[in-house]
């Protein structure tokens, strides 16, 4: 099950298994996101390519306007895929 | 091709049999869907469960599963057959096999062309799938015959 929804902060809170089952739910709600956001993914248990592609395609469209991501909390089982997908260069990451 | 399938016929021999008292090992079929994605979590890690499978194997092993069926979801969107699942335990360490049925070939062992270095500007988003794979299990072979492709990992616990 996987849940995405802005914390009282202002950040973008995942939560569970974001698989290329739920990636819709994902991209819809990434679509609306307009501005400098931080994802904070305390919650988020695992990613997969599909998932991946959402950040990357949301990360072109926010930085093409002077924008971008910052990801938090990030456990080290998504740190290594993001360090296997060369995401370090083109994400702020901080990990758990 | 036919070596490649001997090879593999012996490698599931000597896992099955070797260490059989510390062996748990599940079949299951499922459908062809990325709504089948929720199920194929529960089936294995009820297998890695029982295998007493350690956290740092889990989670590569269901990226594994997850990216290698889905491939063969989008490579095969016409073909109505069940895919086969085969998750095999033994001592911590895990095995996997996953065979399709009536498709055409798909070496998923063939390097991926995926540039991670490469500045925002110019990536594209996919190809990632079959590249974390490659780089997340500990081996990964590819099967194919009479129009049957048999795709099998391992990870081990350590």
């Amino acid at each position: 099950m996987f849940a995405i929804e802005f914390g009282e902060n202002g950040d973008i809170l995942c939560s569970g298994r974001l698989d290329a089952a739920e990636c819709a739910k994902a991209q819809d709600f990434m679509d609306s996101v307009s501005g400098s956001s931080v994802l904070d993914f305390a919650q988020l248990e695992y990613i997969s390519s599909a998932g991946l592609g959402i950040l990357l395609k949301t990360q072109k469209r926010l930085v093409s306007a002077g924008e971008g991501l910052k990801i938090i909390n990030v456990n080290n089982h998504i740190h290594d895929v993001f360090r296997y997908s060369g995401f370090h260069s083109i994400f702020e990451i901080e990990t758990q | 091709m036919a070596g490649m399938h001997h090879k593999l016929t012996i490698l599931r021999s000597y896992w099955r049999g070797a260490h059989a008292d510390d062996t748990q090992s599940m079949q299951k079929k499922f459908t062809r869907s990325f709504d089948s994605l929720g199920a194929i979590y529960e089936f294995t890690e009820d297998v890695l469960t029982s295998g007493d499978v350690q956290d740092a194997a889990r989670f590569p092993v269901h990226l594994a599963m997850e990216e290698l069926f889905t491939n063969m979801v989008k490579y095969c969107p016409g073909n109505d057959n069940e895919i086969l699942l085969d998750v095999t335990t033994n001592d911590g360490d895990v095995s996997v096999v996953i065979t399709d049925y009536d498709v055409d070939p798909f070496d998923v062992t063939t390097p991926r062309d995926v540039d991670t270095e490469t500045p925002l500007g110019r990536r594209i988003p996919g190809g990632l799938g079959l590249h974390l794979v490659q780089h997340m299990v500990d081996s990964l072979e590819y099967d194919y015959h009479d129009r049957q492709s048999t795709v099998r990992f391992t990870k081990e616990s350590g």
